[in-house]
């Protein structure tokens, strides 16, 4: 049942397999199991909500540790100088199997305990006194600034008297207080003195609560402020906020306990100073001792926090990946039916068939790193469930499985076309990208790529150079076909290369339009140089791409219909085969297959020497359908034309209704006989779709344990399949139109670029060589043509014209190539394993 | 014609807007919520849902509290992307919706402040959604004048206050008058508003706003019952929009116990439905004749359920702005309910968990 080898054209045969294992291996068979990542386990408990499973208590542990490693993650990173996170492969691993691992863990989890305590504390006495220290640092900018109030209103008290007395006469005068210059600050003790409050706030709130106080007192007030200049930096978020300083006189003491509940719940921190000046002195003195003081123990603190996260630093990667592996393994093991008696764990699981042996070796390994004598007991079971669609690729193909993929899954063990598409994706893309030159720096792109790839690989690359890394084997063969087609079309650069001697030579005397004679010769391979240059060049290279792309797509799409083939095989659906395959077939080859014979044909023909002219092969093949049966005897082909033409239209037109009511009247035939044999489902419903021979295969299995649950039963409707088989009808009937008339793109694209790098060569360098203005002038400028001629063909001919032809490429697989044969309706392969993605860190 | 042009310039939000409403929780999510043993599972249950792990970095033990103003933060959020985004009219109508929280907020804070509670505290407790700029400074004022002349003349409420102006003192029951008359001028000129915009969303809001003057109009009646509010300042606190009026607020006005309460909202058969369902609830409870404080909460809930209802069905219909204020009823909701189950489950009070309204 089970082959060696990998199956190259459909995805990997499955088994459904059962596994028992003792509680007490279960966690190192999990990660062995993780390790191997071909196995797919099976959520056993879906009617159980997460957090009633077996393990969730544990999980939610590790979830606590894990929050405990970002915390430290995020404290580390914040660190200035930084602190470096040394990687994976540079500390010694944790150890994550094995008989002492859950101790381990256990001693893990107190560890970060622990460590979370002590930074906690730690951080707990570095905010207290940076809160200390930013009151200060307010505090002694609140001395400073209010220093130039006080001196300011020293200088210019008259001129502030008199706008007070403009304003209100009842306001006290400032210049009590440059008088008197004994002011109490806020403590009240003398009725008569102005009283002022100053503090600090936010400077985005500043003009807020100049307006409210303005407002709740009526004007009752003389408010100045000043900017600190410097921001203050709150220490444990790192957030920077601007302050301003305000001082504010008024008089009374109900105004001054508004203003003080005001500022207040404003976010306004008060300082209480005073306003004589040798006061302020003494107790600026004093707060930049305490300043100073404070910023000695806040050192001394940081260091300890410092030294404190090097130490988990050191460790921090093992732990996270240790933990995100126990994660892993408990969030597997919830997957689990855990027995009643807790010996047992019971896992369904899809692994590739050929890998059983391998993970039966697996689970002994895992039986000894336990370090127990009980085994995990693996059984394959028998199942209708339909498995899901695993590829085994290489670094070669997975670009290419992947883009086949993207279109959709593919069924399970159907033919995909991911290694098909290694030759056909590159080939096309190649016909549209055709130019040796622009061929060849994508060959080296992906060559340099293919060369670093040891180093590439370990270094985590951005997205476009990791995209581009992913695909560094389809570069090359791009590449490749590119230059191949490169040299058929003889492009390189929008020149051509003259290799052997042109079938063509140009008469000697050149005046006026000149013909080019033919020597007789061939040139051997690819487009004759000579077409490069002459006035009806791109008439006849049209004339040929166009061509080309009709008979590459017609054999395209005829190989994709050929794929149903083996299909219509595996699936036991046999009479497909005479009912979809070959009409479709017949159908596509009596309009367009007769197309590309007739393009040949004329191809092959010298007309210069025919009875006949050359007929127009868009014309002939709109007159089959217009004109059926008459052929204008001047561009006649061959005699009886019009009798193998019609003919072929009738052929055409009946594949119609055999595609249409072909496989629906069978499939009503079958439905019939099994419904005669009396055979009827049990819940009433009929069942006749012919699964007969599985269900034949499923008695000789007897003594095998079968997995029968989610073997759906369809109700059979005829109007289900009929309306299915209408769609598809007109989806291939017309579809081969359009698609044909789609391939033109291959000619079209190749067209653009011969034409865009043309333009180029002509707007840049030419301009320099033709240049004439001394051998220096033009050295010059042929120097800076060059640099642009190689920048533009680098980034808008191989960056630009690259992806556009690639898309397109990626396009004829998908609806014109894929549509003819895939079904996708597969379910991808999500095996177990460490491998985790780089990005869930940042959640 | 309105949906032709609606979506050039609300479309994107309100695609948004019915996004968020699609991440509400459902039935399956509140049972399975309900289901918790503590809060770690309460926690675990919603990361599974559109709250993703909005707790996953809150050290343990979680508090009923951290959910609550985690919950609301994310419905500020949410709420703020799409006023950011929003371009006139809809703007103005979003603006609107911020109103009611403001008057709750100011309410809040003048009677905590009679109160003498602590000013930050109070700060704390006021909903982001209702915050404005001076609003720190109504803790100073001690008169509605000076309520009014400090801090709300600047703010959108201060037209609503013309109201209030003549009641003198801030006690209680003053306060609780301005909270009526600033509510009632609130409905009344966001209803107006309403009008003015086209078709679709006047229909949707006036069904909804009718519903809110309504509610009010019952409650404001109900509790009136045994204060010292006289009849004539009660019929001035009536918003006047709302199916009960006129000739249903006029009964109410004359209404003095729960009988003729219930005789002047006879002809909605809604509103009766209510009366009859939470009478029936009370009867269980014990008896009609229990007091109304109990019969308050099921006629409350009553009330909720049919908003709800209400703000559900503003969903069925596209092309106007009623969604916006439904989502933002319908979130607050959410926020009310996961706070209520979290609390069920901290006070180990699991017989009343499945009190929630979904």
């Amino acid at each position: 049942m089970s082959s060696e080898y990998p199956s190259f054209f459909t995805s990997e045969e499955m088994s459904l397999v059962q596994i028992y294992i003792p509680s007490e291996t279960a966690h190192s068979t999990i990660s062995e199991l993780a390790e191997l990542g071909v196995v797919q386990i099976k959520d056993l408990n879906p009617s159980v909500s997460s957090f009633q499973r077996p393990f969730t208590p544990r999980l939610r542990r590790l979830a606590e540790a894990a929050r405990r490693l970002r915390l430290f993650e995020g404290q580390i990173k914040s660190l200035s100088p930084p602190l470096g996170i040394p990687p994976l492969s540079a500390i010694p691993p944790f150890p994550t199997v094995g008989p002492r691992a859950q101790n381990a863990y256990d001693e893990l989890e107190e560890r970060l305990k622990e460590h979370e305590k002590k930074l906690s504390d730690i951080n707990r006495s570095f905010e207290e006194l940076s809160k200390r220290r930013g009151e200060l640092e307010e505090k002694s900018s609140v001395l400073k600034e209010t220093a130039g109030f006080f001196n300011e209103a020293e200088h210019r008290h008259t001129e502030i008297r008199t706008s007070f007395d403009d304003g209100d006469g009842t306001q006290p005068l400032l210049e009590h207080a440059a008088e008197y210059g004994t002011l109490p600050g806020d403590s009240g003790l003398s009725g008569f003195d102005l009283e002022f409050v100053s503090g600090t706030i936010e400077r985005t709130r500043m003009p807020t609560f100049e307006r409210i106080l303005w407002r709740i007192l009526r004007g009752n007030l003389y408010m100045n402020y000043a900017e600190i200049e410097e921001p203050f930096v709150d220490a444990t978020s790192g957030k920077e906020t601007v302050k301003d300083v305000f001082i504010i006189f008024a008089h009374g003491a109900e105004l001054l306990g508004k203003i003080r509940k005001v500022s207040e719940s404003m976010g306004a921190t008060l300082y209480t100073i005073d306003s004589s000046q040798d006061k302020r002195a003494d107790a600026l003195r004093e707060v930049s001792t305490r300043l100073e003081d404070t910023d000695q123990v806040l050192n001394n603190i940081n260091q300890t926090r410092r030294v404190e996260l090097s130490k988990i630093a050191e460790n921090l990667e093992a732990w996270k990946d240790a933990i995100r592996r126990e994660e892993e393994v408990y969030k597997t093991m919830n997957l689990l039916s855990y027995d009643q008696g807790r010996k047992t764990l019971v896992a369904e699981a899809w692994c590739p068939t050929r890998d059983l042996t391998n993970i039966q070796l697996g689970l002994r390994r895992a039986m000894e790193t336990a370090g127990t004598s009980v085994p995990a007991i693996l059984s394959e079971l028998r199942t209708h469930q339909t498995p899901p669609t695993y590829f085994q690729t290489n670094k070669v193909t997975e670009p290419f499985q992947a883009m086949m993929d993207a279109y959709g899954i593919p069924t399970y063990q159907e033919i995909s076309a991911g290694t098909i598409a290694v030759v056909t994706f590159p080939f096309l893309y190649g016909l549209m990208f055709s130019d040796t030159f622009h061929g060849f720096l994508v060959l080296l792109t992906g060559a340099a790529l293919i060369f670093y790839e040891k180093k590439l690989s370990q270094k985590k690359l951005d997205e476009m150079l990791g995209m581009l890394f992913f695909g560094r084997y389809n570069l090359l063969l791009m590449g490749i076909f590119s230059m191949y087609a490169g040299f058929m079309y003889n492009d390189f650069a929008s020149k051509s290369v003259t290799i052997w001697q042109s079938g063509w030579e140009w008469p000697e005397d050149a005046n006026g339009t000149v013909a080019a004679e033919s020597t007789g010769k061939v040139y051997p391979f690819g487009l004759d140089p000579a077409w490069n240059g002459a006035v009806n060049s791109l008439q006849f290279t049209n004339s040929l791409k166009m061509k080309l792309a009709i008979v590459i797509g017609v054999l395209h799409m005829t190989f994709g219909i050929c794929l149903q083939v083996p299909n219509h095989i595996r699936f036991k659906q046999r009479i497909s085969i005479y009912v979809e395959f070959i009409p479709q077939i017949l159908f596509l080859w009596s309009i367009f297959g007769y197309l590309i014979v007739l393009i040949i044909a004329k191809w092959a023909t010298d007309w210069s020497k025919s009875a006949t002219g050359p007929p127009g092969l868009l014309n002939l093949l709109i007159g089959i359908f217009l004109s059926p049966g008459t052929v204008d005897p001047a561009t006649q082909m061959y005699p009886g034309q019009a009798f193998v033409q019609v003919t072929l239209l009738l052929i055409a037109v009946a594949c119609v209704p055999v595609h249409l009511l072909g496989k629906p009247y069978f499939l009503y035939r079958e439905h019939q006989r099994v419904v005669g044999q009396g055979y009827r489902g049990l819940t009433g419903q009929e069942n006749g779709h012919p699964t007969s021979d599985v269900d034949e295969d499923e008695e000789d299995g007897v003594g095998q344990a079968v997995a029968d649950e989610g073997h759906e039963e369809h109700p059979w409707d005829f109007a289900d399949i009929m309306v299915h088989q209408v769609i598809h009808t007109i989806e291939f009937c017309l579809g081969c139109i359009s698609n044909t008339a789609s391939y033109l793109r291959l000619w079209a694209l190749s067209l653009a670029h011969s034409q865009l790098s043309d333009v180029l060569w002509t707007m840049t360098i030419e301009k320099a060589f033709l240049f004439e203005g001394g051998i220096v002038v033009q050295s010059v400028f042929i120097f800076f043509m060059f640099a642009m001629w190689l920048a533009l063909t680098v980034f808008i001919l191989c960056c630009m014209e690259g992806l556009g032809s690639f898309l397109h490429a990626v396009r004829l697989h998908w609806v014109e190539f894929n549509s003819k044969f895939a079904m996708c309706t597969g379910i991808a392969f999500q095996p177990l394993s460490f491998a985790f993605e780089d990005d869930d860190a940042d959640a | 014609m309105e949906a032709l042009a609606f979506n050039v310039s609300n479309g994107f939000l309100e695609g948004i807007v019915r996004g968020y409403k699609g991440a509400l929780l459902n039935q399956s999510n509140y049972h399975n919520l309900t289901q918790c043993e503590n809060l770690e599972d309460f926690r675990l249950q919603l990361s599974s849902t559109d709250y993703g792990n909005f707790l996953a970095n809150e050290p343990l033990p979680l508090s009923t509290a951290t959910i609550a103003d985690k919950a609301t933060e994310k419905l500020v959020s949410e709420f703020n992307f799409i006023r950011t985004n929003a371009t006139e009219p809809l703007a103005t109508f979003m603006d609107y919706i911020t109103y009611a929280y403001m008057i709750d907020n100011v309410v809040l804070l003048t009677l905590g402040t009679l109160h003498e509670r602590d000013t930050h505290e109070l700060l704390d407790r006021c909903h982001p959604l209702g915050v404005f700029d001076t609003m720190p400074a109504l803790c100073v004022a001690t008169n509605v004048e000076e309520l009014y002349h400090s801090v709300l003349v600047e703010t959108p409420l201060a037209p609503y206050f013309k109201d209030c102006l003549s009641a003198q003192d801030l006690d209680d029951l003053n306060i609780e008058i301005i909270r009526n008359s600033l509510y009632k001028a609130y409905l009344e000129d966001f209803h107006k508003f309403c009008q003015t915009l086209p078709a679709p969303t006047s229909e949707v809001m006036s069904r909804i706003l009718a519903f809110e003057a309504d509610r009010r109009t019952l409650n404001i009646t109900i509790n009136s019952f045994g204060t010292e509010l006289s009849k004539d300042q009660r019929a001035r606190l009536f918003p006047t929009i709302g199916r009960l009026y006129p000739e249903g607020n006029n009964a109410l006005a004359r209404a003095e116990d729960i009988e003729s309460v219930v005789a002047a909202v006879d002809h909605i058969s809604e509103y009766r439905a209510f009366f009859d369902k939470s009478g029936a609830a009370s009867n269980q409870n014990g008896g009609a004749a229990n007091g109304t404080g109990d019969e308050g909460s099921s006629l409350e809930d009553e009330f909720f359920k049919h908003d709800v209802e209400l703000n559900k069905h503003s969903f069925l219909q596209q092309f106007q702005f009623g969604v916006f204020y439904s989502f933002v009823k319908l979130k607050e909701q959410e926020v009310r309910n996961l706070t209520w189950i979290a609390e069920c489950i901290a006070q180990d009070a699991k017989d009343r968990i499945n009190d929630y309204i979904a």
